[in-house]
């Protein structure tokens, strides 16, 4: 059945606004629960607030179980869907500088939108930022560009390169993910306690 | 009042959380494993067999030729002996041994043409599309009868008896003349030279009237 645009059960002429739409929802979403604070996104690195990580596991897992049992009652192709690209050592340079701003800025470029939609000034200035690197890399892309378009693994995912079942892999990683959600609480404990 | 109970209960809320994303991750290893079918689904498969909406006249489709519709393209599904001997104008053979290669997907998996399979018969062009069919592949047609039948009406059309109706002499009209576009000659056809017998004109010789006296009058 799904996916349901790439099927035509939605018209094509929705996709934008069902983007929109969701794009709405998801900021709205981010905001409410106080991602639109670098304070908050930051704490992750600095062990007194780990919701960051809780999050986005959460999403990741919940979604992948979601679909791989939507994908077997038959509403859901798995087949169909969007996989990035990987580009190896662009992801892993990309991954060190984005992390780095992020410890530096305390936003990521979605929180940061969020930020600035509520009227912070550190997430203004953070969007600045955003778009000299943005100039910088355009203007170099030349001298980046083999690291940009090379090393290219195709749209691969974790389970196609490490060859393993995928569900036996979603199980470990539901575990491991649950322990790092233990694991992170413990450090919140002993963490001195930050108020923001 | 608080209700200790649930107040207990409520904060194990995340232990609980946690339990069900384990339970529902270990129920996907329980999962009965099947094997996904590719393509469309059997029944579909089904229904797309009994429709004869697949077939093509061997009449259309030299009215398509003739008017060079840019919109389809012609797929010989017999093995390149035969297709050396004879085949349609501009088709292209994939042998039905090979449909299902890499190259011959680049023909028949895409939208923008019609893609009209034939054979001898439609028997080896119905088992292509049959194939192809089940893959997905859309705007498959068959040509009805195969080469046998563009043969029999479109090269070689039977001529239509007296007591038939005129549109049986219709279509034998545009046949014959779609045949002669694809170079048959027809003896009929051919314009005869014509030796032009010089006639004499005879030359009548017109008596002149004698004038008639004036006669008396007024």
């Amino acid at each position: 059945m799904g996916p349901l645009i790439p099927n035509e059960l939605i018209p094509y002429e929705w996709n934008n606004i069902i983007a929109l739409l969701i794009g709405i929802a998801f900021g709205y979403i981010l905001e409410a629960s106080g991602f639109s604070s670098s304070r908050k996104l930051a704490g992750v690195f600095y062990g007194y607030d780990f919701v960051v990580l809780k999050v986005f596991f959460t999403a990741a897992i919940v979604s992948i179980i979601g679909l791989l049992y939507m994908d077997y009652l038959g509403y859901v192709d798995i087949g169909q869907l969007y996989i990035h690209p990987t580009y190896l050592w662009g992801a892993i340079i990309g991954g060190i500088i984005m992390g780095a701003g992020f410890v530096a800025g305390g936003f990521c470029p979605g929180t940061s939108l969020c930020g600035v939609a509520i009227g912070k000034i550190d997430a203004m200035v953070y969007v600045v930022g955003i778009m000299i690197g943005v100039f910088i890399f355009s203007e170099l892309y030349t001298f980046f560009e083999p690291i940009y378009n090379g090393y290219f693994q195709g749209n691969i995912t974790l389970m196609d390169s490490l060859g393993v079942s995928p569900f036996w892999f979603i199980l470990f990683f539901t575990i491991f993910g649950v322990v790092a959600f233990a694991a992170s609480d413990l450090v919140r404990k002993r963490v001195k306690k930050v108020f923001y | 009042m608080i209700n200790r109970k649930l107040a207990k209960f409520l904060s194990l809320q995340y232990v609980v959380l946690a339990l069900i994303l384990i339970l529902a991750a270990a129920g996907l290893l329980l999962l009965p494993k099947y094997v996904k079918h590719e393509g469309i689904d059997t029944k579909e498969l089904l229904s797309n067999t009994f429709s004869n909406e697949r077939y093509i006249s061997t009449d259309e489709l030299a009215n398509n030729i003739v008017n060079q519709d840019p919109s389809f393209i012609l797929i010989d599904v017999r093995d390149s002996i035969s297709f050396k001997k004879n085949s349609l104008p501009n088709a292209i053979n994939i042998p039905l041994k090979k449909i299902l290669n890499e190259e011959a997907s680049a023909y028949l998996d895409q939208d923008q043409f019609d893609v009209v399979l034939y054979s001898n018969t439609n028997f080896y062009a119905d088992q292509a599309w049959m194939l192809c069919n089940r893959l997905g592949y859309k705007n498959l047609r068959v040509l009805k009868g195969g080469i046998n039948e563009w043969f029999h009406t479109i090269i070689n059309p039977t001529k239509p008896t007296e007591n038939m109706p005129a549109t049986a002499f219709e279509l034998y009209s545009f046949r014959k003349a779609a045949s002669m576009y694809f170079g048959v000659a027809y003896l009929d056809a051919i314009p005869k030279k014509v030796v032009k017998k010089v006639v004499r004109k005879k030359v009548k010789t017109v008596k002149k009237k004698k004038k008639k006296k004036p006669e008396g009058g007024c």
